[in-house]
């Protein structure tokens, strides 16, 4: 745990106006963020995989392990199959969806502290109708047996940026029926894991920060567990990194490779991966690379019931950087994590927690700086038609100027958070004509 | 335009008996060595919905409907909608083929993707839970063949038939699935879970298949477990009169003569 003294020391890097959140509610009604393309591909209703668009079900779990084909088979380049020299729009629309985030109404409630430590706080209580702030354009799907593929270019109006968000290429069931499935390029890691960052978020709602000052405006409505947690780290190129960031194996896109499979059946699953890391949209800076992998065990053999549990070890090399005083220092940031989930009729349930630990901080920056921190997030979601309530609650140890007071005994941050999404079941079919039919008595 | 239209229909006919005469070729017998590889397939593709043991309570079967129909099909104890025998009958090996085949529209998937022959095991599997398969072999029904049509008087006497045998008051004057009894709520399905009356104007949600030969097995055989009831028994002996129902319908959404 910090030191207070040793705290006051980073003033530099201490937030000047720190956001302290006692509760961040935000109501939010996205629009539904299935990916419609493949509702109208199989025909089938967004419900079949999500539980709340993005949250998948086991069965859209599935679905995309396989490479967004059928669980159990390889069915890519059949269903809505294409010859060349037959493209059509419809072929098109089959493999894109868009989608808008943001809260149309979201409110906040959180204290703020400025300058540091040197009043109580106000409460700022704030309700603010906004415009969806993220446009999405995905195309997603799979080219041919067991070749998939995920581009989503996004477009963020409340940070002004257009850009690819992640696209990468998968290889399903090399070597057999799920031993080895491969996906290459800027992916999320977790997007197995029990608690996936993304896909069990309704909506990331962001952190605001001031890069120029440091300065932390509003704590995100993120899983501090998946979070960056450290106060005080900065990436390659000097920025400093907001403890509310999602990194490492939670990060949104990194670019690498990895292997994953289920090569015993559904019980067990492996995963295996290598990344540039460091946070790096394009090129990779650092010496080294980041591995991690992971194992997952499931169940899913009980009456309207699965749960899972997953571990996983992510091992950063020359992934971040911490100020000395004289300059700037390579460290390495390390995240080790468990997660589970639930799931029983339509009620979910699941946690995750996280310690991060980060290694070779000079000895210089060493009494400035906790070198680990730890993170806990619980979630559950049930629905109550036609809306999805989903409560969050998770709190952040670790890393902290001193001037932040603590909430309560033993934890550093708590956010607590409820969000309602739509439940989606439009039925969503395919142009009549291109129906092939084939029936008989 | 006609001549397109009619190639068309060719065209699917050709498709239509393709599918017929391959899916039988590959039918494996019924034994140990088929009920373990349709085991197999059934775990890793069906049980999600269908449940590990068959009972429709997969981890994934709550979603598909949330509160209303349908829930995964129960093979234990469940009986069929999507057959060509008669009502309350268990459907033939080539009805379950045809699901399979073709999928159920927005809650169940086409399996294409598995081969014929492991649609074939996957059935013997799911059979092997209800002993009635065992003790019975379920025949189809005699469909009329259809005579040459549509005419505008048979589609008069079609429109005249679903006014008196009341399909208005579940599918709608107009049929787009808003009658009375489905706007106020009443249907249910068997699991008591609330129902729609399908959109007729919408063929491309049907489950049954839409073609006219299609539309008349609905006809004569119901779909059972659902309020959608079996005109069998009201046609006996002059079943013919319902390929006008069948035309009117097809009007409906201007797909006439598939
Ligand atoms: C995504 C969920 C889902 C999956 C996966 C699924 N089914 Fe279904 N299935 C359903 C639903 C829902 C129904 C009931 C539809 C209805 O009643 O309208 C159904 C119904 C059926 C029926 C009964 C049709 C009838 O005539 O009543 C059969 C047979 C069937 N499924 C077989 C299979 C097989 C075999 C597989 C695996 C290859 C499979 N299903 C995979 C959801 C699924
Ligand atoms: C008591 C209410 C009721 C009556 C009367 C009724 N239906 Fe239905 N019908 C339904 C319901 C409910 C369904 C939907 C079943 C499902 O989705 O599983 C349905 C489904 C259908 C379908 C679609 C089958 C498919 O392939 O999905 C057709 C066609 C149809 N009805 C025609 C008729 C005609 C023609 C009549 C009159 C002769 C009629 N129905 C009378 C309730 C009714």
């Amino acid at each position: 745990m910090s030191r207070p003294s040793a705290a006051a020391a980073i003033a530099p890097l201490v937030m000047t106006v720190f956001a302290l959140v006692s509760g961040t509610y935000a109501v939010s009604v996205p629009s539904a963020e299935a990916i419609p393309a493949f509702a109208r591909k199989y025909t089938m209703n967004c419900a079949v995989c999500h539980t709340a668009p993005p949250r998948l079900n086991t069965f859209g779990e599935r679905f995309l392990e396989n490479g967004y084909q059928l669980p159990g088979t390889e069915d890519g380049g059949i269903t809505a199959k294409k010859h060349l020299g037959d493209l059509s729009l419809d072929d098109f629309a089959n493999h894109t969806g868009g989608r808008l985030r943001g809260n149309m109404l979201r409110s906040h409630n959180f204290k703020r502290q400025s300058p540091p430590a040197a009043e109580a706080g106000t409460v700022h209580n704030n309700s603010e109708l906004g415009f969806p702030e993220i446009f999405s354009l995905f195309t997603a799907g799979s080219l041919t047996k067991n070749i998939g593929f995920f581009t989503e270019l996004e477009s963020n109006m409340e940070e002004s940026s257009t850009g690819i968000e992640r696209a990468f290429v998968t290889f399903n069931n090399l070597g057999g029926t799920n031993v080895a499935n491969i996906r290459i390029g800027r992916m999320d890691p977790s997007a197995t894991f029990s608690f996936s960052t993304l896909r069990q978020q309704l909506e990331l709602v962001g952190e605001s920060m001031n890069t120029s000052t440091d300065t932390v405006q509003r704590a995100g409505l993120f899983p501090l567990a998946a979070s960056a947690k450290f106060y005080g780290l900065r990436n390659r190129s000097g920025t400093a990194i907001s403890p509310y960031a999602p990194s490492l194996y939670n990060a949104v896109a990194e670019t690498g490779i990895e292997v994953r499979g289920r090569p015993f059946g559904d019980w067990f699953m492996y995963q295996v991966g290598m990344l540039n890391g460091a946070n790096e949209t394009f090129g990779d800076s650092n010496k080294g690379k980041d591995f991690y992998g992971a194992v997952r065990f499931d169940y899913a053999r009980s009456a309207n019931f699965s749960a899972s549990l997953s571990a996983f070890a992510y091992l950063g090399n020359s992934n971040a950087t911490v100020l000395t005083g004289a300059g700037q220092a390579d460290v390495n940031w390390h995240r080790y994590g468990m997660a589970a989930h639930v799931r029983y009729k339509m009620f979910d349930l699941y946690g995750m927690y996280t310690l991060d630990r980060i290694a070779h901080v000079p000895t210089a920056a060493l009494a400035n700086f906790d070198t680990s921190a730890s993170g806990l997030s619980v979630a559950c979601d049930r629905p109550y038609a036609p809306l999805t309530a989903i409560r969050q609650h998770g709190y952040r140890r670790g890393s902290q100027p001193a001037h932040v007071p603590k909430l309560r005994r033993g934890s550093d941050q708590t956010i607590r958070a409820v969000q309602c999404g739509p439940v989606c079941s439009k039925r969503l079919q395919p142009p009549t004509s291109r129906r092939r039919q084939c029936s008989g008595p | 335009m006609m001549h397109a239209k009619h190639l068309k229909y060719a065209a699917l006919l050709i498709v239509t008996g393709l599918c017929a005469s391959t899916a039988q070729a590959v039918k494996p017998a019924t034994n140990r060595d088929t009920l373990m590889e349709g085991r197999r397939i059934y775990e890793q593709a069906c049980a999600w919905c269908h449940g590990i043991g068959g009972e429709g309570d997969g981890p994934a079967g709550w979603f598909i409907g949330r509160y209303t129909s349908p829930r995964p099909r129960n093979f234990v104890n469940d009986g069929y909608k999507l057959r060509s025998t008669a009502s309350g009958e268990l459907p033939t090996d080539q009805n379950l083929f045809r699901v399979i085949t073709q999928g159920i529209p927005g809650v169940m998937p086409a399996y294409r993707s598995l081969n014929e022959r492991e649609r074939w095991q996957v059935i013997a599997y799911l059979k092997s839970w209800n002993s009635a398969f065992e003790e019975e072999t379920p025949a189809p029904l005699t469909f009329p063949s259809a005579p040459p049509g549509p005419t505008e008087a048979g589609i008069q006497h079609g429109r005249h038939l679903y006014v008196k045998l009341d399909c208005r008051v579940c599918h709608g004057d107009n049929g787009e699935g808003d009658g009375p009894e489905a706007t106020a709520g009443h249907l249910r399905d068997a699991d008591n879970l609330r129902i729609r009356a399908t959109n007729l104007t919408d063929p491309s949600a049907w489950k049954n298949g839409a073609s006219s030969h299609d539309l008349l097995r609905t006809l004569m055989t119901g779909l059972d477990g659902t309020p959608m009831p079996s005109y069998a028994n009201e046609f006996d002996g002059q079943e013919e009169a319902l390929w006008d129902l069948v035309w009117y319908i097809q009007s409906l959404s201007g797909q006439q003569g598939r």
